[in-house]
This record gives structure tokens, C-alpha cells and sequence, in this order.
């Protein structure tokens, strides 16, 4: 894991935001609010390495494929990583404060239908919709307009905020990672015990 | 926020619901009007004759000057036609007796239905010049052959982070034809030169930094060797700005922001303001808490206009940023407001807030219409706006002071302007501040009374057209953080149909006496521009797809066509080669327009250029000419989008 670790930095607008103006919206940056595995409880907003133990390696995220590209190999062992916070209910509520604190919200939406961002509620996905295809979009950003929030948030938040997303239905499985690649095919999922809301599910 | 992948039909669900210049995401139209509110009975008037004897104060007559130079009576060389932004065509082979008759002469499609069409097409001498939206495509279209043949395209490939910074879809707004270049925006932040003739560009010159949330979706305006050019951002915290840039090189000459010290605002000895509220030093930086102008918003996405007689150049700022006031006490200056200024150095004469502190998202950007009118008895040298707000403005235009302001739709967030300070008589109960609580049924919402879509004005009858929406507006401020290239908005809101049960409808309104003359109702929106004629024809689109003309006296709807898609841009009309009027407009919903997209009957997005004729000047077989395939549209290249 030590090749893992890195200096995260909380930038200025990140201590803005805590500080100043949303202070409720982004308590959970300074560690507040309750079931937090990776942050001290009732800390100041200080530059200090983000904690990454239990996470995904980074370097194992690097290795999965950005979504919507056709014929990407056989490299299942990455893209099926799960989400350590999936189902967490705090750290969704979390995740939740995040998305609605960093902006995220004004443009896919208080209820991620979408808006100057896609809507993350209908199995769409452009870069795949497994939990590591969300992690590495908000970590990388995309081309239309998408920032790159890997500098700004640390790894534990990203997963926290991927949580809530996947929370709202919209996102696959880890272990459907395979057919998330494929972009829109993938809500065509029609194995036993599916819960996706893809148009073919029975479910 | 389109798909554009290779099954980017299924992309449903996910269109751009945004408000025009407003973050719109959330927004649950809801269809039921709500029978409260103050000014509906005026609204739901019948129509009304035209007064016998309107003043006639006569645009043509001022000749030359406030058309771009070269410009015939069939040419329409800039969005609006005319400097004085009339939107009014000297043509008169259609008219009311035989509008009946006109025919679908051509079409022309642009292949970029995914965004908004709010462009108007121009045309000068034999060719017909349009701007798509992102990725802002040039055509330039040989009227003089049947059909209209493509003569050459432009590409520009501006970036496609774009698309995700623009608040309210990926539109642009048109271009203007000057010295022998068609010059428009990219939607990242660059104004292009292109030379008409050929399509080669001439000149592109960097404005902003589009991952900061810049983008630019505006008309230029173009008159004596300077391009004036403003941005869009006004949910992204950015601060507005119009720059000048020499028509020759593109070389920036200078900059005016809406916000910050005088210096920057280019406010100078000659600034003279008509009321006191508005004088002192550095207001752009003394109405506001402590450096939160740099976010302030006032950002100039709507129209230029420009006097040839005193050189001065008219235009509007946006909504204050954040929407949640209450991040910013102060009254904001000078944002959702309105500029004179010299067009040469830029330097500011008079400036009038129309919204102080902004509460509500009411832009200050729409047209500033430059007449004659007689006001009292006596003619006037005028300017009229028809704000966001709801109300109409006549002002004074080398005073700035307010002649006229009253309501021309619904609205019931001011009683009045108060006539003395200009400024508007807040209704206690449409307060959005403090945050963080519903505020119900505020009359207009954030879209307005009427938005960017701009008004025809008759000299003939000294009416102006408007198109009106009727929608109102739940609101709740929220707290909000600047976080650069992501929106600084800070608002939940839902919209519902304002009182009457039409959402929209179209209007002919004298703003000598701030009184509607006559009204259409329509079953949505109207978003589009308008056009008039001296035939006495007034032409509009709606949401659903009707392209109407109407006789401009009376109201009377004289012909309907219903198009491919919404029509959300402004007609014009020329004279083609053939020696004949032609009226064409886009279909391409999209914009502020989508939020009705839950609506029953609205249609799909388009991207077809239409253009009619009278019936007896289109040719029931088209001549045989050319080789095969010299001629039709173009081809959608694949790769970049």
C-alpha cells in the first residue's frame, strides 16, 4: 500500500468551503459527522495526508478502463473492485453532503436527474457505470466539462460520494463491471437476481 | 449532458433542463396555474385593435447610418438587422392581404439538433450566412442556386469542455457580417473572423478560460472597425464583461466588466447616472461584502445595440451571482442593469440597475431597443427594455432616466417602480432572503417575463412584438461555495404556469404609454424572436412548433406552419436573387425553452433552417442544374463533436 499513499492537500477552496461558506454542506471534510472511518472526529480543517487504509489501491485503480470504449481487453480483476462504502448508510449521507457541497448537485441535480450534467439515475453511463468507472470519473474528470476532483477531495470522500451515487440505483454492480464498460449496453442485464432498473429487467 | 456516443438516442431523459441563463436543474414544471396574483386580468384581455393614429416614428427614415454599411433592403447583415436592434424589414411583397399564401421554399439543416437553435440567419446579397450551436459551425448558402447550395463550411472545433460550462445549453446566438467577414463567439470563449467569400479564417482571439466556467454564446455587435463581444457564466460565479476587439486583427482594444473598481468598469468623468443611488466611487466594489463582486456575476450573453448619432453603445448585464442573495447584501452594482457607454473608448456614460440585488435571477441582458417615441406629447430619444422582470422600461436614452416602466405580463415581486428613485417596490413576500425556506408562487420565475428572445419593433405602427412567458416560481436560497468551473448558484426551484392557463403568448405593446394593444395566447412558452415587416406582418414561433404571422395592427393570426422542431429562435426576411421576399427561422428547441420539456406535446429537438415564400414565386419542379450532388447539405463529419 506504502506506493499507494499520498500527500492529499485540502486546496483553498476546499478550506473556503469548510470554513466559510457551507459549513454544514461540508462538515463532513473536517471530520464531523458520525461513522467516518477515515477521518478524526471534530478536527480543524488542516493540510495533512489523507488516511487511505481499507481503500483500493490507486495503482489498482489505474488499471481500469475508462468506460465506452469498445473492445478493452480482458482486464476484469480491477474494474470488479468493489466500493468499500457501498450500502454504508453514513458514509451515503455523507457522500451526499459532499456531492451537494463541492456542486456537484447543481449540475446533475439535487436528485442527480441531470441538468447541465447527465442525469446518474438511468444506467446511462458514458465512462461506465461500476463503482471504480465513478471513482476514476470524479478522480480524472471528463471532456465535457466534468472537473477533475482528484486533487481536490481525498480518496475516502471520492468513494463516499460514489456510494450515494450508486445508492440512487443508477450505477452497476462491481461485478457487472464488464457490461458497465460497454456503456449503455449495460442496463440490458438480464441475469438472475438483477436489480438494475435497465429497460430489459424484469426486476 | 447530450449523448453523442454511438447510440446517443438512448441518451433520453437527460436534456438540458435549464432556465436560460438559469442552472435550472431541478425543475419540476408542474402544469396547474395558480389563481393568485396581481396583474392576470390584464393579461387575459382579449385583443384589442391598434389605436388609429399610433405616432409613426420612422426607423428607415434615419437611413443609412443604423444599418451596417453596404446594407440593402433585402440584406440582413446582423441578428437584429438594424443598430437600433429593431428587428424590422423595409420589405413589402408579403403582406397581410397574401401572407395566406406563403409556401415552404427550401430547408436547410445544420445536422446539430443536439443544442439549442437561437440564431437568426443572415444574408447579404446572394448568400445566406448561419452559426449552429457547439460545435459553432459556419455555413455560407448560395441563394442563387435552386435550392439554396452550400458554398463553403467552417469548422472551428471549439473545445468540448464547453458543453458542460454552459448553463443553459450549448446554443449560440448568431453572427454579424462586417468588411467582408462573418464574425461570432465559440462557445469556448474565442471570437472568430472568418472571411465570407472563401471560409478561411482570418482571425480567432482568446476572451477566457472556459474551465473556470466562461463560455460565450452571444451575438457580436460589429460597427466601425470594433467587435463588441460579452460572456456567459452567470451561474458559474464569473465576473461579466464586454471587450472590444479591432475588426481587422481580432486584436482585444480594451474591456469593461460589470463588476469591481471603477477602473475596471471603465467608469470615468463622463459617467452620469441619472439617479443618485447610483453615483459614488467604486460602487462595483462598495455595494457588495468584501471581494464578493469577483464572483458577482453581470455577465453580457444578451444584445449590443449602438446609436450612430451619439456613438454610444446600449447593453445589459446578467443576474447577480450567487442567486442566493443573501451571500451578498448589498445592491450589487452593476449587475441586472443596463450600460451606455462610448464605443470607442468604452468609457461609461450613464449606467440603471433595473434589479438591485438581485433576488430572483431577473438578467438584466435582454435587447435594448433604440427609438423615437413620443413620450407626453413630445418626441423622445429613447431606449426600451423589456426585462426578465416583467417590466417594460422606456428610459431616456442620453439621460438614463426611467420614462416608462410598467408590467407587461405577470408578475407579483414588485408593485411598481417607484418613480422618483427608479427602483422597484419590492413585495415583502417575495423576499427569497433569508435562505433556506420555500418562498411560494413568485411571478415571473428565473426564466422571466420574457428572456433573451428578442422583439420586433414597426416604425409603421410604433409597436413593439414581444413574445411573453407566463411562468412562475417556488424558490430556496441556499448556501453556497465558489468553486471555480462549477456552478455558484445556490438555489432549489420549481416552476409552475403563471394565473390565466397560458404558459406564454405573444403581444404587440406601445411603450410610449406602457400599455398591451393586442394579444395571442399560446398553450406554451413563447421563446422565440420576432420579426416585422412593412408589409404589416409580425412572425413568431412557439414552442411546439407553430411558425405564425399575424397582422401587426390588429393581432389577427394570418397563416400557421408547424415546423420539425420548437422554434426558439428569430425569424428574418430577405430578398433573394430572384428579386422576392423570403422569411426564414430556425426550428431547433432547446435553451431555456426545455423547461417545459415534461409538458405534453413537446416536440423534439431539430436543426432545420425553413424558409418560405409567397406560393406563386416557388417553382413547382425544381430546375434540373449541375452535376449530381453539387448541391444539398453537407455532410456530418464524424470524430470531434
Amino acid at each position: 500500500m506504502s506506493d499507494s499513499r499520498r500527500a492529499w492537500t485540502v486546496p483553498a477552496a476546499l478550506l473556503i468551503a469548510a470554513a466559510v461558506g457551507c459549513r454544514q454542506d461540508t462538515q463532513d471534510v473536517r471530520g464531523g459527522a458520525v461513522g467516518d472511518r477515515t477521518l478524526p472526529q471534530s478536527q480543524p480543517a488542516v493540510l495533512r495526508a489523507a488516511d487511505t487504509t481499507g481503500l483500493p489501491a490507486e495503482g489498482a485503480l489505474a488499471r481500469v478502463a475508462i468506460g465506452d470504449i469498445a473492445g478493452v481487453g480482458n482486464n476484469t480483476l480491477a474494474t470488479q473492485m468493489k466500493n468499500p462504502y457501498s450500502g454504508d448508510m453514513a458514509a451515503i449521507t455523507q457522500g451526499q453532503e459532499l456531492f451537494v457541497g463541492m456542486n456537484c448537485a447543481a449540475c446533475h441535480g439535487y436528485d442527480l436527474k441531470g441538468g447541465m450534467g447527465p442525469d446518474l439515475t438511468d444506467t446511462y453511463w458514458r465512462y461506465g457505470g461500476s463503482p471504480a468507472a465513478i471513482y476514476k470519473t470524479i478522480f480524472e474528470g471528463r471532456p465535457q466539462g466534468m472537473p477533475a476532483w482528484g486533487r481536490t477531495i481525498p480518496p475516502a470522500l471520492i468513494w463516499k460520494v460514489a456510494a450515494y451515487i450508486e445508492s440512487k440505483g443508477g450505477a452497476f454492480p462491481a461485478r457487472l463491471a464488464d457490461r458497465g464498460r460497454q456503456g449503455d449496453l449495460a442496463d440490458e442485464d438480464t441475469t438472475a437476481g438483477s436489480t438494475l432498473k435497465g429497460r430489459n429487467n424484469v426486476y | 449532458m447530450n449523448g453523442r456516443g454511438r447510440r446517443e438516442e438512448r441518451a433520453r431523459g437527460r436534456e438540458v433542463v435549464r432556465g436560460a441563463c438559469a442552472a435550472a436543474l431541478l425543475t419540476t414544471m408542474a402544469c396547474g396555474s395558480k389563481e393568485h396574483g396581481a396583474r392576470t386580468a390584464e393579461l387575459a384581455a382579449a385583443t384589442v385593435p391598434a389605436p388609429a393614429g399610433v405616432a409613426a416614428p420612422s426607423v428607415a427614415a434615419r437611413g443609412a447610418a443604423w444599418l451596417p454599411e453596404g446594407a440593402t433592403d433585402g440584406d440582413w447583415m446582423m441578428p437584429s438587422r438594424d443598430y437600433a436592434g429593431t428587428r424590422y424589414s423595409p420589405l413589402t411583397e408579403v403582406d397581410t392581404s397574401n401572407v395566406g399564401t406563403l409556401q415552404l421554399a427550401w430547408t436547410f439543416d445544420d445536422g446539430e439538433s443536439h443544442y439549442g437553435h437561437e440564431m437568426t440567419p443572415l444574408v447579404q446579397g446572394n448568400t445566406m450566412y448561419i452559426v449552429s450551436p457547439f460545435p459553432n459551425r459556419a455555413y455560407a448558402i448560395d441563394l442563387s442556386k435552386p435550392g439554396g447550395q452550400v458554398k463553403w463550411k467552417f469548422e472551428p472545433n471549439p473545445s468540448p469542455i464547453a458543453i458542460g460550462k454552459a448553463c443553459c445549453d450549448a446554443v449560440n446566438r448568431g453572427a454579424a457580417l462586417y468588411d467582408g467577414k462573418l464574425i461570432f463567439n465559440l462557445l469556448d470563449d474565442h471570437t472568430v473572423a472568418v472571411d465570407a467569400a472563401t471560409g478561411k479564417e482570418v482571425w480567432r482571439t482568446k476572451l477566457a478560460n472556459v474551465e473556470d466556467g466562461t463560455t460565450m454564446t452571444m451575438a457580436p455587435l460589429v460597427v466601425d472597425g470594433k467587435v463588441y463581444v460579452g460572456n456567459s457564466g452567470g451561474e458559474m460565479g464569473v465576473s461579466g464583461w464586454l471587450a472590444a476587439l479591432d475588426a481587422g486583427t481580432g486584436k482585444e482594444l480594451w474591456r469593461a466588466y460589470s463588476v469591481g473598481p471603477d477602473s475596471m468598469v471603465r467608469i470615468g468623468n463622463e459617467f452620469s447616472p441619472f439617479y443618485s443611488w447610483m453615483r459614488g466611487k467604486d460602487l462595483g466594489v462598495k455595494t457588495w461584502p468584501a471581494n464578493a463582486w469577483k464572483h458577482g456575476a453581470g455577465a453580457v450573453w444578451g444584445w449590443v445595440t449602438y446609436d450612430p448619432e451619439s456613438k454610444w453603445i446600449y447593453y445589459g448585464t446578467s443576474n447577480t451571482g450567487p442567486w442566493n442573495a443573501a451571500q451578498r447584501p448589498g445592491l450589487n452594482l452593476w449587475t441586472s442593469g443596463v450600460f451606455a457607454r462610448n464605443a470607442d473608448d468604452g468609457m461609461a456614460r450613464w449606467a440603471y440597475v433595473f434589479t438591485p440585488h438581485n433576488e430572483w435571477d431577473y438578467d438584466g441582458v435582454n435587447e435594448n431597443v433604440l427609438v423615437d417615441l413620443p413620450i407626453d406629447g413630445h418626441p423622445r430619444k429613447v431606449m426600451v427594455q423589456f426585462n426578465r422582470n416583467g417590466f417594460a422600461y422606456t428610459i431616456d436614452r442620453t439621460t438614463g432616466e426611467v420614462l416608462v416602466a410598467k408590467p407587461f405580463g405577470h408578475e407579483n415581486w414588485a408593485s411598481g417602480i417607484d418613480p422618483k428613485t427608479a427602483m422597484p417596490i419590492v413585495n415583502e413576500a417575495k423576499h427569497t432572503v433569508p435562505p433556506g425556506r420555500w418562498v411560494r408562487d413568485i411571478c415571473p420565475a428565473d426564466i422571466g417575463v420574457k428572456d433573451f428572445e428578442p422583439t420586433a419593433f414597426s416604425p409603421k405602427t410604433g409597436l413593439f412584438y414581444v413574445p411573453v412567458q407566463n411562468v412562475c416560481m417556488d424558490y430556496k436560497g441556499r448556501e453556497v461555495s465558489y468553486i471555480a468551473g462549477t456552478p455558484y448558484w445556490g438555489a432549489h426551484m420549481s416552476r409552475h404556469t403563471g394565473p390565466g392557463g397560458h404558459p406564454g403568448s405573444f403581444i404587440a405593446f406601445d411603450a410610449a404609454k406602457g400599455e398591451k394593444v393586442w394579444e395571442i395566447p399560446e398553450d406554451f412558452l413563447v421563446y422565440s424572436g420576432a420579426l416585422v415587416t412593412a408589409g404589416d406582418v409580425v412572425f413568431y414561433g412557439t414552442i411546439e412548433g407553430w411558425f405564425r404571422a399575424a397582422d401587426a395592427r390588429t393581432g389577427k393570426v394570418l397563416w400557421s406552419r408547424k415546423l420539425g422542431s420548437g422554434i426558439i429562435s428569430a425569424p428574418m426576411a430577405y430578398r433573394a436573387p430572384d428579386g422576392h421576399e423570403y422569411i426564414a427561422v430556425a426550428a431547433g428547441v432547446g435553451g431555456g425553452a426545455m423547461t417545459q420539456a415534461s409538458q405534453p406535446g413537446f416536440p423534439p429537438r431539430g436543426s432545420t433552417y425553413y424558409v418560405f415564400s409567397l406560393g406563386k414565386n416557388v417553382p413547382a419542379v425544381p430546375p434540373q442544374t449541375g452535376a449530381k450532388g453539387e448541391g444539398g447539405a453537407p455532410q456530418k463529419t464524424g470524430g470531434k463533436p
